[in-house]
């Protein structure tokens, strides 16, 4: 970011984001006949009302901002890394499995799982990432069809062969993980867990890596512009599996986290039903792709998702009406992002033939 | 085996394709001309809502698949809007549509019928099944060709159509001339945007169809997110065919057939995860083998998708 008019319009353009999505999502709640204060109230008091609100929608910004994370190195380098699903999924399950079946004392344990979701994760997104590099396979359809396999297969396994059977429950998912492996919760009796903090130190951590490390340059130079990175002596190759095993890895370390946090098990559609990763990707692209501004956007998109939730308990307009603003303010974004980051980018010589 | 393989399993085949293909189809459109459209999953599920809603209120069948198409080509134009004019990334769009069409048609629901994740009239009237004259008497293929709702045929037809428009038609030509070399198409005279707002627009019009068939076809409801990754796997479809209509109709059929085969399994309750997975996994085998052929590049050149 350029210093001065540059980074105030990098602040204008997501606020004025966030305002066309809450003017849409009024114009749509005057539709059905519901009023636009009163609804935008219970929608404050559900994300922020009180601490047990509050921590609530820090809770389920916790795998958004992991995923956006990861998504935001790749995006950094001029990777689509559309997989998240896929490799939260398998992050979650493979540490919901070390949590469960590993020998070894709790903290092993509990480390152990969660560098067991990062590597699974990573490796799955690695994968593709490997078959662009080897195979110029395309990035966003590899991707894409490595979350179905992912999900698809991590759902058989807890449907068969490590269904908990113990329960009377007839929900495909795995058996319950140990207490003594469970990350701490942050407050008694609230839902917030160490999750978070890890999360946010990451935020922290890859924001000072993007902008004053090295590796972090390259990063930043092939997503702007490939061929002077090649002319630099960046090798893209290298370059896509260890940014690809990084966002994946930072998605499985979401999966690993949401398990040994949250759920305490691995369930199927636990990531996918409630859009944990699509979120993610979609705070990404709120704050564009800076680290910091992820961690702001997966709370505000978190916040819409738990105020959602208030709205619908107090008023009769319905949840989905944070879906409406989310998407309608990511719509904006990225006809905004046409004049700027997201534009086209690629190798030089490809320049001239877009008109 | 002998289970497994019957007249009612290519059946079920056909009726489940059709969406996929009509889908599929429309993607196609969309990459022939530079655009790789990942928001056909929303256009999709904004047909099919919109079909319900036509058909609860008009009460007839056809104008409700009109209602479908029209409100969907509206939902396409604002889609062309943004990733021609703005020049927005095309993926980008694409995925912030598929949210659109999520949240927007659970809020309709709500808003419309007031009710909250399904809405079923049992006096809506779906889409009739038409049987071909001479075909069904056909022993084998009567049983698994005829007897299909007009869209599945409607489907079938149209990837002979476009398969004619894009390969022998002047205005095909035009359109392939834009994916394959915006610069030289504009430079004799072709006018890049609007050929590209045009694909968008027979997209909108085959993705609407898509959710017609979806909702009025096979169940005569409408549940939030029905297309339930469908519009996904259409794109899947779209790159194993090659964006070539031939190419799609083959690939969407082998979709279709695993999806039957789901369907069967799930009666005899045997796991159908691996059923489900073979077609992703099938798909990526088939890009292995036929990535060199260049249309992909070239949709990539013309709008640097993943670099």
């Amino acid at each position: 970011m350029l210093k001065g008019k540059a980074s105030i319009s990098a602040w204008l353009q997501p606020l004025l984001a966030i305002l066309i999505g809450l003017i849409g999502g009024a114009i749509a709640i005057l539709l059905i006949g519901g009023s636009v204060f009163d609804t935008y109230a219970q929608m404050w008091k559900g994300a922020f009302g009180n601490f047990y609100f509050f921590t609530n929608t820090l809770t389920r910004a916790t795998p958004l901002l992991l995923v956006g994370l990861g998504v935001s190195i790749a995006f950094r380098a001029g990777f689509f890394n559309m997989g998240s699903e896929g490799q939260m999924i398998l992050g979650a399950f493979t540490s919901a499995l070390i949590a469960l079946y590993f020998p070894g004392t709790p903290l092993f344990k509990l480390l152990a799982a969660m560098l067991g979701g990062i590597l699974v994760g990573g490796l799955w997104s690695a994968f593709a990432g490997w078959l662009d590099a080897r195979f110029r396979m395309n990035l966003i359809i590899t991707t894409l069809l490595l979350n179905y396999i992912a999900s698809l297969f991590a759902g058989y396994m807890v449907a068969y062969p490590l269904k908990d059977k113990t329960g009377s429950a007839a929900l495909a998912q795995t058996m319950m993980v140990d207490k003594s492996v469970w990350l701490p919760k942050l407050f008694p009796g609230m839902s917030i867990h160490a999750g978070f903090i890890i999360a946010i130190v990451l935020a922290v951590a890859l924001f000072l890596f993007i902008k004053y490390s090295s590796g972090g340059y390259e990063i930043r130079m092939l997503g702007y512009n490939p061929l002077f990175a090649a002319y630099g002596g960046v090798n893209r190759g290298r370059l896509m599996l260890y940014s690809m095993f990084a966002s994946g890895g930072f998605a499985g370390l979401a999966g690993a986290v949401e398990v040994l946090g949250m759920q305490y098990r691995y369930t199927d559609g636990m990531v996918t039903n409630p859009g944990y990763a699509w979120s993610g990707i979609m705070a990404t692209l709120l704050s564009g792709a800076h680290p910091l501004g992820t961690a702001v956007a997966s709370v505000l998109l978190a916040a819409l998702q738990t105020g959602g939730m208030g709205v619908e308990r107090n008023t009769s307009i319905p949840l989905e009406i944070s879906s409406v603003i989310q998407s309608l303010l990511i719509l904006f974004i990225t006809a905004k992002f046409g004049l700027g980051l997201w534009k086209r980018r690629k190798g030089g010589n490809s320049d001239a033939a877009s008109s | 085996m002998q289970h497994l393989l019957d007249v009612s399993l290519f059946n079920t085949m056909i009726r489940m394709v059709a969406p996929i293909l009509l889908a599929a189809l429309g993607g196609a459109i969309c990459s022939r001309v530079g655009l790789f459209n990942v928001g056909l999953e929303g256009f999709v599920l904004v047909g099919a809502f919109s079909a319900i809603v036509g058909n609860h209120l008009v009460g007839n069948a056809y104008i409700a698949v009109l209602i479908a198409v029209a409100v969907t080509v509206l939902f396409s134009l604002i889609f062309a809007y943004i990733s021609i004019h703005l020049q927005a990334n095309v993926i980008i769009v694409g995925i912030s549509f598929n949210f659109l069409a999520l949240g927007l048609t659970a809020f309709c629901l709500k808003a419309i019928f007031h009710v909250k994740g399904a809405f079923y009239d049992k006096n809506m009237v779906g889409l009739p099944k038409w049987d071909i004259p001479v075909i069904k008497d056909i022993p084998v293929l009567g049983g698994i060709v005829s007897g299909h709702s007009p869209l599945i045929y409607l489907a079938f037809v149209l990837v002979f159509v476009l398969q004619y428009f894009l390969f022998k038609s002047v205005l095909g030509f035009r359109l392939l001339a834009v994916g394959e070399n915006p610069v030289a198409a504009k430079s004799i005279g072709i006018k890049v945007n609007g050929m590209q707002y045009l694909a968008v627009l027979i997209c909108g019009v085959l993705c609407g169809l898509a959710g017609a068939q979806l909702s009025l076809g096979q169940v005569t409801m409408f549940t939030e997110g029905m297309t339930a990754g469908r519009g996904f796997i259409a794109l899947v479809a779209t790159m194993l065919g090659q964006a070539n209509p031939l190419g799609v109709m083959a690939s969407s059929l082998l979709f279709g057939l695993m999806d039957a085969f789901s369907i069967r399994l799930q009666g005899f309750s045997l796991p159908t995860h691996f059923t489900q997975m073979l077609p992703y996994v099938v798909t990526l085998l088939a890009m292995l083998f036929f990535r060199k052929s260049s249309y992909m590049a070239d949709a990539q050149k013309a709008n640097g998708s993943s670099r």
